[in-house]
């Protein structure tokens, strides 16, 4: 040891060192300062990763306490529970909560964590893009729930409809707060898609060719292109809103002659990718969990990832079938009905290659797959009602009404929440080093199934019966308390199933069983590391020669030697083939990322007051920034 | 790989170029002329759509000819391993898949009148 630290310092690699000197040196150069100063200036992507799911997930629980204050002021007629304005603010927060700060952000906050670790890097791409991202995001979510507490919540549903949102019909901030809270979290959104893509496409481990990708790094692939591609239309939307609402502009004023569907047409370009954006990750998940569970590869790995790319397509020629009531021409209308009914078809896809791996393998029925079980079940049947409301003669008869509410809640709910739960069982081993406790995560399991479909299944009926959605109530000669009110207990004993899911952590973190890396005996590369993992992933890169490396060659890994141990150094690689092609330093801790983002809020929250803040919001951020790229002289600079 | 067999290779990506291409052409043209066709009787929707399922069908059959010669191995081996083939496969699923998406709304062209309100 001793004679290799007198070496000059950027000789120093990898292959020259024990495992125990590689690992202390590593560990030295990888470690996020200590203090709570130095935790706000992280750039680990675990660090990072944890807190975007604690943070999504304590937004999740706000919004479920606002579906429960629903759920109590629609459990009979004319209740008195709610105001009708403090309803509207109620559903909108619920909608824009589970959708913008819960939904999105949750999924690619396990990518986040998870993606560097499959792909067998040691940080994601842009690791300060990263901080800043969740930085932003939470800046966000408090500014939207802030609003909320002082009364300034916004009360025009999750997709604010002009001419509704429109000053005119809208006076005072609710709607500023709502558009600008969009801008925090697709900015927070757009950063982690464009680390997610970069790190995928250039940081894969030396033998991942795109055929050896796991699955679920796929679908945050696509994800991050349907991000991509589908933020700048809602971006655009809700700063033209602004400037409808703050400087006169007149984007969305028939009278002057703007257009009205031109906002629909815009969040609806957004609004059904974002769908997919949610639903696509849930389906990655799946696809891990089965195959582990299953003790088999996944069946049509091909037709899986074809299913996936066809999906991200597709969900961008959909947005129509949001508008069927809008007065469209009818064959214009039907292109999108068309492709609205056949995305069902590579959904349809991965349904049977994952039944086709359950049945051609050994399933162990852990809490994980029971939760994906559950996902099939209820998926399927929103995949039913989905296809009922891509025909036009239906929607226009349930447009608006309770049966899209339990529609759209079986497909997200369905398809991306029982998934989550199940991958949060299946991946809460690695990121904290303990077990989750399988027998609450049974009575969780069969808790959430049966409640879930308690409390929405009779929403289809409802929504048969003519109930609209976002009715504050109802009076007792329409017929509907008696389904309300089951519909309502069902929604408590759901939301008493994650308090079982909270109680499971608390308790599987102070005295769960411990883990080991790979407690599953998983195939995929984030088992191949200790849990929780290092700061630095991995002490030695691995080499992949399988599509699932851990099953073949009895688990032992090839490794990559001659990295650094002088400087945070990740290894570049090939797109297509991940041939190694140099090595790349990685940023180190700092304190600008945070900077940037509180400047950033600052810029955000002023421009619903003031065009000015453009002028003296600009400034900071720009001095934050080049605090962020000033060289330092560190090794992260050295070419 | 030399010159000669590179030259010889077909575009093996070219169905998931052209198949989601040919759909989004299809989709945006005809939801644009719908009102055209309306005024003038024309069927441009209809031969917009047959053009453009065999646009994305073509693509689909450019990339099996890049990998008819390993489909027994590229369905009984899961080692991975082979990106071009893996690419291809993925193409030529992608163009049959649009192709069934375009004919589909060819359907709707050849039932609904483009004046329908």
């Amino acid at each position: 040891m001793s004679d290799i630290a007198r070496e000059p310092a950027r000789d120093l690699r990898d292959n020259k060192l024990e495992q125990s000197e590689l690992a202390a040196l590593l560990l030295e150069i990888w470690r996020t300062p200590s203090g709570w100063l130095g935790s706000l200036t992280s750039v680990d992507h675990k660090v990072v990763g944890k807190r975007y799911i604690l943070t999504a997930f304590a937004f999740l629980v706000l919004g479920g306490l606002l579906a429960v204050l629903m759920r109590l002021q629609l459990a009979g007629a004319e209740r008195k529970l709610l105001s009708p304005d403090l309803y509207n603010q109620v559903f909108t927060m619920h909608g824009s909560t589970m959708m913008f700060l819960f939904a999105v952000p949750v999924m690619e906050a396990f990518a986040v964590y998870f993606v560097p670790l499959m792909v067998g890097t040691r940080n994601i791409a842009f690791p300060r893009l990263n901080a800043f991202s969740y930085w932003t995001f939470l800046f966000g979510g408090c500014f939207l729930w802030i609003a909320f507490l002082f009364n300034v919540g916004p009360d025009v549903g999750w997709f604010a409809y002009v001419p509704l949102s429109s000053l005119q019909y809208n006076p005072g901030k609710r709607a500023d707060v709502w558009a600008q809270m969009i801008t925090f979290t697709e900015v927070a959104a757009l950063a982690v898609a464009v680390e997610i893509v970069v790190t995928v496409f250039k940081q894969r481990a030396v033998g991942m060719t795109l055929d050896r990708i796991p699955v679920f790094v796929w679908a945050m692939l696509v994800t991050s292109f349907l991000v991509l591609f589908a933020m700048p239309s809602i971006v655009v939307a809700s700063t033209s809103l602004i400037l409808d609402r703050l400087v006169n502009t007149h984007f969305y004023d028939t009278a002057s002659g703007g257009n009205v569907l031109l906002w629909q047409h815009l969040f609806w370009f957004f609004g059904h990718p974002e769908v997919y954006i949610i639903f696509i990750p849930g389906t990655g998940m799946v696809s891990m969990i089965i195959a582990t569970f299953a003790g088999r590869p996944v069946v049509g790995y091909v037709i899986i990832v074809l299913s996936l790319i066809a999906t991200g397509f597709l969900s961008f020629g959909l947005w129509v079938h949001h508008m069927f009531t809008t007065g469209l021409p009818q064959l214009g209308a039907s292109m999108f009905t068309a492709s609205s009914m056949l995305i069902a078809v590579p959904s349809g896809l991965q349904i049977f290659c994952w039944l086709a791996t359950l049945w051609d393998g050994r399933p162990v029925y852990r809490t994980p797959l029971l939760f994906v079980l559950g996902f099939f079940a209820i998926f399927v049947l929103g995949g039913l009602s989905g296809v009922m409301v891509a025909s036009v003669p239906i929607d226009m008869q349930v447009h608006d009404t309770y049966f899209v509410v339990a529609h759209f809640h079986y497909v997200l709910i369905g398809g991306a929440v029982f998934p989550l739960v199940g991958a949060v069982y299946y991946w809460f081993p690695k990121i904290t080093g303990r077990m989750l406790s399988e027998r609450l995560g049974r009575w969780n399991f069969w808790l959430a199934f049966i409640s879930f479909n308690v409390a929405f299944f009779p929403m289809h009926i409802l929504g048969l019966m003519g109930m609209p959605r976002r009715v504050y109530t109802y009076t007792p000669e329409m017929g509907w308390d008696h389904l309300n009110l089951l519909s309502s207990a069902g929604g408590a004993a759901f939301a008493a199933s994650f308090a079982l899911l909270i109680a499971n952590v608390v308790l599987s973190l102070r005295s769960g069983a411990l883990a080991g890396d790979n407690p599953w005996g998983a195939s995929t590369l984030e088992w191949a590391t200790s849990s929780p993992p290092p700061p630095y992933n991995f002490s030695r890169i691995p080499v992949v020669t399988h599509r699932d490396p851990l099953w073949a060659g009895g688990g032992n890994l090839p490794v990559v030697a001659g990295l650094s141990v002088e400087r945070r150094e990740v290894l570049l690689s090939s797109i297509a083939d991940a041939e190694p092609h140099t090595r790349e330093a990685s940023p180190e801790p700092s304190i600008w990322p945070l900077l940037t983002a509180i400047a950033t809020t600052i810029f955000f929250v002023g421009s619903i007051f003031t065009p000015w803040s453009v002028v003296w919001g600009t400034p900071p951020i720009a001095i934050a920034l080049i605090g962020w790229f000033w060289p330092t002289g560190s090794k992260e600079d050295e070419e | 790989m030399n010159p000669v067999s590179a030259r010889k290779i077909p575009l093996y990506w070219l169905g998931l170029a052209l198949g989601p291409a040919a759909w989004a052409i299809n989709l945006q043209g005809i939801y644009a002329i719908t009102p055209y066709a309306c005024a003038r009787s024309t069927s441009t929707t209809i031969v917009l759509s047959i053009a453009m399922a065999l646009t994305a069908a073509s693509g689909s059959w450019v990339s099996l000819r890049a990998i008819r010669r390993d489909i027994a191995a590229e369905w009984t081996e899961t080692r991975g391993g082979r990106a071009r083939n893996f690419m291809a496969w993925l193409s030529v699923g992608c163009g049959v898949l649009f192709a069934l998406v375009i004919l589909n709304q060819l359907t709707a062209a050849l039932m609904i009148s483009p004046c329908l309100r």
